[in-house]
């Protein structure tokens, strides 16, 4: 199995050496000349008004909490849902009631507007 | 594997689980006139789960390998579900004005009483863990629960702050015995830990895990050098909360001590009760050393609880398993305090949370003359005092008896002296606060206490004066509940 | 010999990672940091074929956490771009205090235990499965608790962090 997962090592290797060949290569190659103009931002977008680092509203937050609940669920059904051939009906019942009470916990939170954007 | 035919067992979780989707769902479908009754629904569910914990006791099954259903957990349960229901008749007239969310704040108080019962039946690390954590969360929550209060939000933050490092240090303790024993089954611990065969040096290992899982309990139930996030807590949280803080929540602490230790590690018994004979010596000195200089009431019963830990492990430290079996064995004694103790401490945190909504202040200044403004708060008060300091005929000083006796049974003189002496000392500071209630005078406009929480106060001074004068019944149960841990 | 090399190199970068979360003087770099000291960590659960924990790992912490870290650094007055100084009196003794706890655990748990050193055997290809089966068997009740929790989580979130109350 770990030599799975090095093939995986592999692969994520080539593929991060990609870019930073490039990268580093452009660094290589390229004339330096630098001036004022050529250092604005240009191609993306325009140029930003204000600062960029600015605070973030809340409701952001919000939603990475309500997230963070619903991935941990996931992790909990996937084995379930792995085993799911092997499950008696006892096993497929507990994990109906599991998916059940968190859904009343999506339900407050759609009745409490949690899940809109104000 | 799980039982179904035994799943009658759980039935007190199953109803404060239904109670919570119940309070949830009226507050958000509800018509206004059901949501005003809110507490009330809340307490219902209480009190049908306390006659269903009642009605259990005596059985001794196992529903699943992680939980018991033995006297020993329904003892702790009910000690749970009484103090919440306390809480919430003391909180019926202090939510409304502070926020608008009643709902949440008694559903979480429902979930944190489901918590409490998980945590006293597990019998594995893994369920031992995993009420802990409930139990922690959902208090994080209520603690910071209004938002608008910045001494609320930041005893929220060091409440979570120290949670999340004891419990961690303690998750680690849990891994060094399973990496050492290849289970998490409290009982399957104890035995793979006497029949050998375990790796060589093991015993080395098994005192940081014992070090470990003891700052994790310790922190729960406010053992010193674990303790430095409960004054501030206690005196920060909304009182209504700070009561269930330091009475069901740190009674939890208390159960998962004497489970985890009497049923996995009697093998390393030697190095616990001197583990904890340290701890609580510390525990009653540093506490109420520091109570002696508090000048507010709500921070001087803050360390009392601390000290009043001190003496509960006491019966730990001189727990007793060998036949004949007597009221002495320790573990009882721990039950009956804490029962006593339960009543006692909360009704105190609710009778200064009382006076706290009339005057604003907790200074022991404005407690002067109060016998005048409010004669049947300065009297609760007065009996609950005495109780915290142990005089008798009340359940606080049966409570000594009992841990204190234990003591002296199992030969621990100095501890004991030491006790003793440092229960002397506490009088000091509890009679300060009954002086100035009755002796020195004080001016101001008479104190109204709402009628729930008056009713709560009620039962706090009845179930107090109760226990201490016909203790006879309590101590009986008490007794059994503390059978049911040794096995026998 | 491999998997010994590989083993030193993840865990020296977890170590690394970590030990610039807490010592940059940028939040945002710290929680970026974080997130590379939490790969370093699911890298390490691979090496002990523990696939499942691996994936855990990046779905949780690297997927939900540290984006839940990253954006409370964002809703934070003051807290984004400028430098916060990691330092205040005390670092140095709780250096010391927590070397010296490292010291004394690894005496403890390395020097004077000895481990079993042979291998337990190769991980079941069904572990997966088994673990699937084990949650609603012989741990069911701490999975259906494990919902109550998220539930209870899930609410006591909403009413704290909403902006507005109701």
């Amino acid at each position: 199995m770990l030599k799975q997962f090095g093939f995986l090592g592999v692969h994520a290797i080539i593929a991060l050496s990609v870019p930073l060949l490039g990268i580093v290569a452009a660094w290589l190659l390229r004339p330096k000349k630098p001036y004022p103009l050529k250092k604005t931002t240009y191609e993306c977008g325009m140029e930003t008004i204000g600062d960029t680092w600015v605070q973030f509203k809340a409701q952001y937050y919000l939603f990475a909490l309500i997230f963070v609940l619903f991935d941990v669920e996931a992790v909990f059904l996937f084995p379930w849902a792995v085993a799911y051939n092997k499950l008696t009906l006892f096993g497929l019942v507990e994990g109906i009631l599991f998916v059940l009470i968190l859904f009343a916990g999506l339900i407050y939170a759609w009745k409490r507007n949690a899940l809109e954007w104000q | 594997m799980i039982t179904l035919d035994k799943l009658y067992l759980l039935s007190p979780e199953f109803i404060l689980l239904i109670a919570a989707f119940l309070v949830l769902g009226i507050d958000i479908f509800g018509k206004r006139r059901w949501q005003k009754a809110l507490p009330y629904w809340t307490i219902a569910g209480l009190l049908l789960s306390m006659v269903a914990s009642f009605w259990l006791m005596g059985h001794k099954e196992t529903v699943t390998d992680t939980m018991a259903a033995d006297s020993f957990a329904y003892y702790f349960q009910l000690i749970g579900e009484m103090v919440v229901v306390l809480v919430t008749l003391a909180l019926v007239d202090y939510l409304p004005g502070r926020t608008h969310q009643q709902g949440e704040f008694y559903a979480l108080l429902l979930f944190a009483a489901i918590a409490i019962m998980v945590a006293v039946s597990a019998t594995d690390l893994i369920m031992v863990y995993l009420g802990m954590e409930f139990l922690s969360i959902t208090s994080y929550v209520l603690v910071g629960f209004l938002r608008n209060d910045k001494r609320a939000n930041e005893a929220a933050i060091k409440y979570f702050l120290y949670g999340a490092v004891a419990s961690a240090v303690m998750l680690y303790g849990m891994s060094l015995l399973y990496g050492l024993t290849g289970t998490t089954n409290l009982a399957a611990i104890a035995q793979k830990l006497t029949a050998g065969n375990l790796v060589s040096g093991y015993q080395w290992l098994l005192f940081p895990a014992l070090l470990f899982l003891t700052v994790g309990f310790g922190y729960k139930s406010s053992l010193v050098p674990f303790h430095q996030w409960a004054p501030d807590v206690y005196d920060g949280a909304p009182t209504p909360v700070s009561a269930f803080l330091a009475t069901a929540s740190k009674g939890v602490g208390f159960a998962l001590l004497i489970r985890v230790f009497v049923t996995a590690l009697p093998a390393v018994k030697i190095d616990w009760v001197a583990l904890l004979y340290a701890l609580s010596v510390l525990t009653m000195t540093v506490g109420n050393f520091v109570a002696l200089r508090q000048t507010s009431v709500k921070r001087m019963l803050a360390y009392s609880s601390v000290a009043q830990a001190g003496y509960i492990v006491i019966g730990l430290v001189a727990f007793n398993g060998k036949v004949p079996f007597t009221a002495f064995n320790g573990v009882s004694g721990v039950l009956f305090y804490l029962l006593a103790y339960a009543f006692t401490n909360a009704g105190a945190f609710i009778v200064v949370g009382a006076i706290e909504e009339h005057t604003g202040s907790t200074q022991m200044d404005d407690y002067n003359g109060l016998v005048k403004r409010s004669p049947f708060l300065a009297g609760v008060f007065l009996i609950l005092l005495l109780s915290l300091a142990g005089v008798p005929a009340t359940g606080g000083f049966m409570g000594k008896f009992m841990v204190f006796g234990a003591a002296l049974a199992e030969q621990f003189y100095i501890l004991a002296l030491i006790a003793i002496i440092n229960s002397v000392v506490a009088v000091g500071y509890y009679f300060k606060v009954i002086k100035a209630m009755f002796f020195v005078p004080g001016e101001g406009p008479a104190i109204a206490v709402a009628k729930p929480t008056r009713y709560a106060l009620v039962i706090t001074l009845a179930m107090t004066l109760l226990l201490g004068i016909f203790p006879s019944w309590f101590l009986h149960i008490a007794t059994t509940s503390g059978l049911a841990m040794v096995g026998l | 010999m491999i998997t010994q090399a590989i083993f030193i190199i993840v865990s020296l970068f977890t170590l690394v990672t970590a030990l610039l979360v807490v010592r940059h003087p940028n939040l945002f770099s710290s929680a970026l940091y974080l997130v590379a000291s939490f790969f370093g960590v699911a890298s390490l659960y691979v090496l002990l074929e523990a696939d499942f924990l691996a994936v855990v790992q990046v779905m949780v912490y690297i997927g939900a956490i540290s984006i839940l870290i990253i954006f409370a650094i964002m809703l934070s007055k003051g807290m984004m771009g400028k430098h916060t100084s990691p330092h205040n009196q005390q670092d140095r003794w709780v250096a010391l205090a927590g070397l010296l706890l490292a010291i004394i655990l690894l005496y403890f748990l390395v020097a004077l235990v000895q481990w079993p050193t042979t291998p337990v055997g190769p991980v079941p290809a069904n572990a997966i499965q088994l673990l699937g089966q084990d949650l609603v068997g012989r741990f069911v009740m701490p999975f259906e608790i494990a919902s109550v929790l998220l539930l209870a989580a899930l609410i006591g979130a909403i009413a704290i962090a909403r902006e507005r109350e109701i």
